[in-house]
């Protein structure tokens, strides 16, 4: 049995029912003659042997009950936007639906991490009709949500090669390239977004 | 800095050149146009100072040739007080400055100082207001995160921030970045290199901004 225990199918009916509440907020916005919230939406349940590891790495108890109450990303869903103000709509939307609460968030594009990482992470508490680890019932889950503009989800798949390629030659000047990438990205998302406002002020 | 010194005068060329030595410059010394000409195609130099009288080639002809190769290098002449021809003519071949003999030593050297403050790389290159550091070599503007620059947004920034408090009109912006006889620009451009970077400014968390409506004039401040 894996580290996710007796709830392993639940993660999985949990992150299959926010992908669909997080859709139909979009068709909802749509149907509103807005602009869609996001250009593509992925989710994934961690993988057990990524968890074990992070467990570990964490210095936490190798259990179910710290996969899923002290870890926060077992279910984790990313919403890739096309405009960074679309960033801002989507959280604007999550904080209003009913089905969630927004526990914590950590806002890397204000606070670009060192390496040049941009993301906008959220920590939702998700209410379900059965019994959570804890055996509360409604259960409470919780679902890491990752808000990202394309051109951040494209330099994060850069980065992730990176850090799990081991043998590199230098590792200090490709990142340091990586940097310099994540900085024009940066100046391309900013870019587009003010020809949006100058076409939308006319 | 590194200079390149064509005088003709034995005791004057001695002198000068000891000055500028205990100053810290790095000086070559010729005595002639024609060997100051091929020292300048040599070596790379920050400051030339031509003598206009001079045997084998006097100085506004050995200006001449460096400037027709494409030199650049600052010049300062050094003209009789009583040729204004001279002190046009220098000029008007590609002199930037110039001294008149008899000069004192101690205005030379503050020329010299000048000249180094202007082409230092600190004060042209990377500059700085407020939690603002902007690298133009590297074309980055750098807060609380850091973000690149189009080369239209680094001189334009650049020229904000030497001039910062200061209301700047469009056209002043547009002729700074774009040079005055840049016809295909006009301050509808400037408007739009202006919204950039104050979006730009904004996605670093700068506590610095651009106030000003479209059409100008433009000011950076806190």
């Amino acid at each position: 049995m894996s580290i996710y225990g007796q709830y392993e199918d639940d993660l999985t009916t949990v992150l299959t029912d926010v992908e669909e509440k997080i859709r139909q907020l979009n068709q909802t916005t749509v149907a509103d003659h807005q602009p869609k919230l996001y250009e593509h939406l992925i989710g994934r349940v961690k993988d057990p042997a990524s968890m074990v590891e992070k467990c570990q790495r964490k210095n936490y108890p190798v259990t179910t009950e710290a996969a899923l109450r002290r870890c926060h990303d077992a279910v984790g869903v990313r919403l890739v936007c096309n405009f960074i103000s679309d960033i801002s709509r989507c959280r604007a939307e999550l904080a209003r639906a009913p089905w969630c609460t927004i526990v914590k968030e950590k806002d890397y594009i204000t606070n670009a991490k060192p390496n040049g990482y941009r993301s906008y992470h959220l920590i939702l508490d998700v209410v379900e009709p059965f019994a959570d680890v804890t055996g509360a019932n409604p259960g409470h889950f919780f679902v890491e949500i990752q808000l990202r503009t394309i051109a951040m989800d494209s330099w994060a798949s850069l980065e992730h090669e990176l850090k799990y390629k081991h043998d590199i030659k230098n590792p200090e000047r490709i990142g340091r390239e990586l940097k310099r990438c994540a900085d024009q990205l940066a100046s391309c998302d900013v870019q587009m977004q003010t020809i949006r406002q100058l076409i939308q002020e006319g | 800095m590194r200079i390149l010194l064509a005088e003709d005068e034995a005791q004057l060329a001695r002198v000068l050149k000891l000055a500028m030595t205990n100053t810290g410059y790095q000086v070559d010394a010729v005595d002639n146009g024609q060997k100051a000409v091929e020292l300048a195609q040599k070596n790379a130099y920050d400051v030339m100072i031509l003598d206009i009288m001079m045997p084998v080639k006097d100085g506004v002809t050995a200006l001449k040739e460096i400037r027709a190769r494409g030199d650049r290098t600052y010049v300062i002449m050094l003209t009789a007080m009583t040729e204004v021809d001279d002190r046009v003519n220098g000029l008007d071949a590609g002199a930037d400055d110039y001294i008149t003999k008899p000069f004192s030593l101690k205005e030379l050297l503050a020329r010299l100082r000048s000249r180094e403050r202007r082409s230092s790389r600190f004060d042209d290159r990377d500059l700085q207001f407020k939690d603002l550091a902007l690298n133009s070599e590297e074309q980055v503007v750098e807060s609380h995160n850091s973000i690149s620059l189009t080369r239209e947004e680094t001189q334009m920034l650049a020229y904000l921030i030497l001039n910062a408090g200061k209301q700047l009109s469009a056209s002043d912006l547009r002729h700074h970045v774009w040079g005055a006889d840049a016809t295909t620009v006009d301050d509808e451009d400037v408007w739009i290199t202006i919204s950039y970077l104050r979006q730009k400014l904004q996605s670093i968390q700068s506590t610095t901004q651009i106030s000003g409506a479209k059409g100008g004039p433009y000011t950076l401040k806190e």
